[in-house]
């Protein structure tokens, strides 16, 4: 199948380097300590964060760390055919202990000692790139929710279809049989924390691909920093004037 | 006690303890420390150089009762892989090709960290990893599972138990998985004109198919000997841990529970990546760290297959 019309056009118009639209909102669930929703074209996901708080399972509290859990879980109407999926899912079981390992490493959870922090991460529609989505959502919830992080985590996919590294992939192209590699990274100190691929691919292209997923996650940090300094000058004024 | 003899006994006790006891001791006290004096001097707790992996064994046909199966020992991680065959019918998406469905298990005899009941979270994960890898590797080619297109072809149950879990279980769990398939012999099947399927069963005593002579003769028959499965390269997965500066190849459970960070890498070739798989952690990767996981990838690539290699050897003279 061709992934690229001659003139260098992917299936939904975009060029291979170009990323979907992006689209945040932070903010979105009331009761939350944090909460936001994450676009990436047509997938979108929502991540709500709950504390630090402090531990529910006793025997798991951890004296010197807060303890960190998530959740993952996909609507059943989040795919185009149906799928009812349970909890004991093997796929969102690995995904929900993927995104805790990504986010632990970007929390400070020494200056939580004692405690928990919750993250609940639902696709609502699944397009491609549901990985990178839910690491992005779940980064400005707990922006939201004022958590100390050492810097924001960031994730972007990469894949190689038609011998071209190519942004971003939709489900369209996911589906071509290409690889699919995932990184998540810290944009200031430029290291990557997640990485995560599972395709045949010469080492060669690994190394192109995955330059590619890090300039396509350094993109989306910039968009993600302009979304919460946007917010965070709508909570300023929204509290008025400093008062003396 | 006088006063004078206090403090003589006090260093006799000192001495006794750092004799035997304070090792032990301080490994269980200061586990990170403890590992972090043995890297500082390059070597590993059990005596291994930081880039290299333990002994590795694979026993092929062990579990007679299977269609093919493998005992894998990586140190001390044993896993044990069977592989069962059954009639089946292939879905309408892909007449022409098998199944292969994939389960690892932990159960509680693996590692005092397993509790009874509802599997482990860390079993999930390597049972949606092993999937994935086994799915992207072509070692099965699922066309080899099929009879006739769209009526029949073989299910493959392909399960994995950890019988001891001592660190690096993914790299382990994919070499009996592999290894299993290697052993896999499909039976001997008839096919009558009516397109339906018999396993033919061989008595050990007798060279003849216990088939009724008067069936046969009723109703043509298609007769397809029993056969060994072709496969692709052989995947190969390798744990790597980072800490600090270091990187240490196919970590114990004991270095894991202290270090963290994980990378797992799956060649099939020396220049052929099948997957990467590095879940947060608490040590970062550039770009180039991740280059050196794969260099020690490549040499544990040859290695084990040539273990392959001997181990069907060794089963070819059996």
């Amino acid at each position: 199948m061709d992934f690229l019309s001659p003139e260098g056009l992917r299936l939904d118009g975009r060029r291979a380097l170009e990323l979907r639209q992006l689209q945040a909102e932070v903010g979105v669930v009331e009761k939350a300590d944090g909460s936001a929703t994450f676009e990436m074209g047509n997938t979108k996901v929502i991540a709500v964060v709950y504390g630090p708080r402090e531990v529910q399972n006793r025997n798991q509290q951890q004296h010197d760390q807060a303890l960190v859990r998530c959740e993952y879980s996909m609507a059943s109407f989040s795919t185009g055919d149906r799928r009812r999926r349970g909890k004991g899912d093997r796929r969102a079981t690995e995904l929900s202990l993927v995104i805790r390992q990504t986010m632990e490493a970007a929390i400070l959870t020494n200056l939580l000692p004692r405690s928990q922090i919750d993250i609940f991460v639902q696709v609502l529609q699944a397009d491609g790139g549901t990985r990178a989505c839910c690491i992005n959502a779940a980064t400005l919830a707990l922006a939201d929710a004022g958590i100390p992080m050492r810097d924001i985590i960031v994730s972007c996919a990469a894949g190689y279809l038609n011998s071209t590294p190519i942004l971003d992939l939709n489900y369209l192209e996911d589906s071509g049989g290409g690889p699919d590699l995932t990184v998540a990274l810290f944009p200031k100190l430029n290291k990557v924390s997640l990485l995560q691929m599972d395709s045949k691919i010469p080492i060669d292209v690994f190394e192109k691909v995955m330059s590619l997923a890090s300039e396509g996650a350094r993109t989306v940090a910039q968009f993600i920093k302009e979304t919460l300094m946007e917010n965070t000058t709508q909570l300023a004024l929204a509290k008025g004037p400093p008062k003396f | 006690m006088s006063a004078e003899e206090a403090p003589a006994s006090a260093s006799v006790v000192k001495d006794v303890v750092v004799s035997s006891m304070e090792v032990e001791a301080f490994r269980r006290l200061f586990p990170l420390q403890y590992i972090e004096r043995y890297l500082d001097a390059a070597v590993r707790p059990d005596g291994r150089p930081l880039g290299r992996a333990r002994p590795t064994d694979v026993v092929l046909g062990q579990v007679p009762t299977t269609d093919g199966s493998a005992l894998v020992r990586l140190g001390n991680t044993t896993m044990l892989a069977g592989v069962k065959l059954e009639l089946s019918v292939p879905s309408t998406e892909t007449p022409d090709q098998g199944r292969i469905a994939i389960d690892f298990q932990m159960p509680p005899i693996c590692s005092p960290h397993v509790r009874p009941g509802r599997p482990a979270e860390d079993a999930c994960a390597i049972n949606e990893q092993l999937s994935n890898v086994l799915a992207s590797s072509q070692l099965v080619d699922l066309r080899e599972f099929s009879i006739t297109s769209g009526k029949s072809a073989w299910m493959a149950h392909l399960d994995i138990y950890c019988l001891n879990a001592d660190g690096s279980l993914l790299d382990a769990a994919l070499l009996a998985s592999t290894a299993a398939l290697m052993d896999v012999q499909i039976p001997a099947i008839s096919i009558n004109d009516e397109g339906k399927v018999q396993i033919i069963n061989f008595r050990e005593d007798q060279d003849e198919p216990m088939v009724d002579a008067e069936k046969v003769s009723e109703t043509k028959r298609k007769v397809v000997d029993k056969r060994r499965l072709k496969l692709g390269p052989a995947p190969v997965a390798v744990t790597c841990m980072l800490y600090k500066n270091h990187l240490l190849a196919d970590p114990t459970a004991e270095e894991e529970a202290v270090l963290h960070t994980v990378v797992i890498v799956v060649l099939d070739s020396p220049d052929n990546l099948i997957s990467l798989y590095k879940p947060g952690g608490s040590v970062l990767a550039t770009t180039s760290t991740v280059m050196d996981c794969i260099a020690v990838a490549r040499l544990r690539l040859k290695e084990v297959h040539r273990i392959l290699e001997e181990a069907t050897k060794r089963e070819g003279e059996d």
